[in-house]
């Protein structure tokens, strides 16, 4: 068990840009209607959102995103320190993505920028990595940009009506900033690796392509065995129990996983807010998504919240965060 | 868990008459079988017993019997 504890970081703010068009899983090609009505009805997945343009770069939907939320929470863009990128659908292997964007938004050259490749767990992670990073400067405030999310839909072979149907195209980017005097903001980490299950969820080379494949059942008992163990972990290693945690926001996996996780942890399932019917799963984009489509169910201060990422890897992250108010963005839909 | 109940509960999860089935079927050729109904299947047996079946232990089991011999042995 990897546990940190992480003080003086918060999220300031978080925005997200989707593609506008929306798919729905009811007009899917190749299965019945009852098929498709059960596929539904058991994912929890309706919608997609879908680039249509395959030459989209992801760059494009981050640096909307990331120059939103700079300027939602008016941030001077020389008081960044950190872009960080998590992303596994990047148009090139190098550069990488955070140099690029740190040119596009025109931050200082002194920031440091990486991409790290991660899935679903990515914004957990992320958070924990730019905690850690935000805190080494020796600065009294520091400030970061943490971008995740990707264009599943340049992974996912077409008429794969296993992963097709589960993934949608999104980005977020989150304003997190270091702040020596605040000593409210504690949080604890449990980050883990389970690599036995790293070809639960991977990419298969054809030709030129590189679709991605999932073995639904494993992906299931990947998520089954080892999720609830790690927030439990955490919850024992904070000193708290489920019930003070206010709100729980899951990564959007499908409906079947998180309703079993949910019921494994012994949490209150109308305390884990959901957007998989509308946005399906949007990889390391659904907990900062999820938390913008439900922000008014946390209250303006003081909210003690647990967040879970799981997936390709296979990858396991929770943390347990106070925040207090954070500027949502509207999210945005762009013609890609 | 016995023969019967499990039986039961197969039919119930595949919408399938309870006297259709029994442990010598080969649950892979139920027209109801496909990636999904797996899927809902496994989910189903974790709710139900607090077992998880892997793919590989699903791919290796073809009657009724030999899925109902493994949840035994878990």
């Amino acid at each position: 068990m990897a546990f940190s504890i992480s003080k003086g970081c918060s999220i300031k703010g978080i925005s997200v840009c989707l593609p506008k068009t929306r798919e729905d899983n009811l007009d899917l090609i190749g299965l019945t209607t009852s098929q498709k009505e059960s596929l539904v009805n058991h994912t929890g997945i309706r919608y997609r959102y879908v680039v249509q343009n395959k030459d989209t770069n992801i760059q494009t939907l981050f640096q909307k995103a990331a120059k939103k939320v700079i300027s939602d929470l008016k941030w001077n863009k020389d008081s960044i320190d950190i872009i960080i990128v998590i992303s596994q659908s990047s148009s090139t292997t190098i550069p990488s993505i955070a140099c690029k964007l740190q040119n596009a938004l025109e931050l200082p050259t002194s920031v440091i920028a990486f991409d790290i490749n991660l899935g679903c767990s990515g914004f957990v992670y992320g958070l924990n990595v730019v905690f850690q990073l935000l805190k080494s400067f020796n600065n009294k405030k520091s400030r970061a940009i943490l971008c995740c999310g990707d264009i599943s839909s340049s992974l996912t072979e077409p008429d794969d009506l296993t992963t097709k149907p589960i993934f949608s195209d999104a980005v977020s980017a989150t304003g997190i900033e270091y702040d020596e005097l605040d000593e409210r903001s504690v949080s604890y980490f449990n980050l883990e690796t389970f690599g036995s299950g790293q070809n639960i969820i991977c990419t298969e080379t054809i030709g030129s392509n590189n679709w991605m494949r999932m073995n639904g059942i494993d992906v299931f008992n990947y998520s089954v065995k080892y999720v609830p163990n790690n927030i439990n972990s955490i919850l024992k290693f904070s000193g708290l129990i489920i019930s003070d945690i206010e709100q729980i926001f899951l990564h959007q996996a499908n409906e079947l996983i998180n309703k079993t996780l949910i019921r494994s942890i012994k949490a209150d399932i109308n305390l884990a807010p959901k957007t998989l019917y509308e946005y399906g799963n949007t990889a390391s984009a659904s907990i900062p998504l999820t938390m913008i489509l439900h922000r008014n169910k946390l209250k303006p201060k003081n909210n003690l919240i647990l967040l879970s990422g799981f997936g390709v890897g296979f990858s396991v992250a929770s943390v347990i965060l106070k925040i207090d108010t954070i500027q949502f963005s509207e999210p945005i839909f762009i013609e890609v | 868990m016995s023969e019967k109940e499990f039986l039961f509960f197969t039919a119930q999860e595949f919408n399938v008459e309870e006297n259709s089935i029994n442990l010598s079927t080969n649950f892979k050729n139920l027209s109801v079988w496909n990636s999904l109904n797996a899927l809902i299947y496994i989910a189903s047996i974790n709710e139900k017993y607090n077992i998880l079946i892997s793919s590989n232990e699903l791919a290796s089991s073809n009657s009724l019997k030999e899925l109902y011999e493994l949840l035994k042995d878990k």
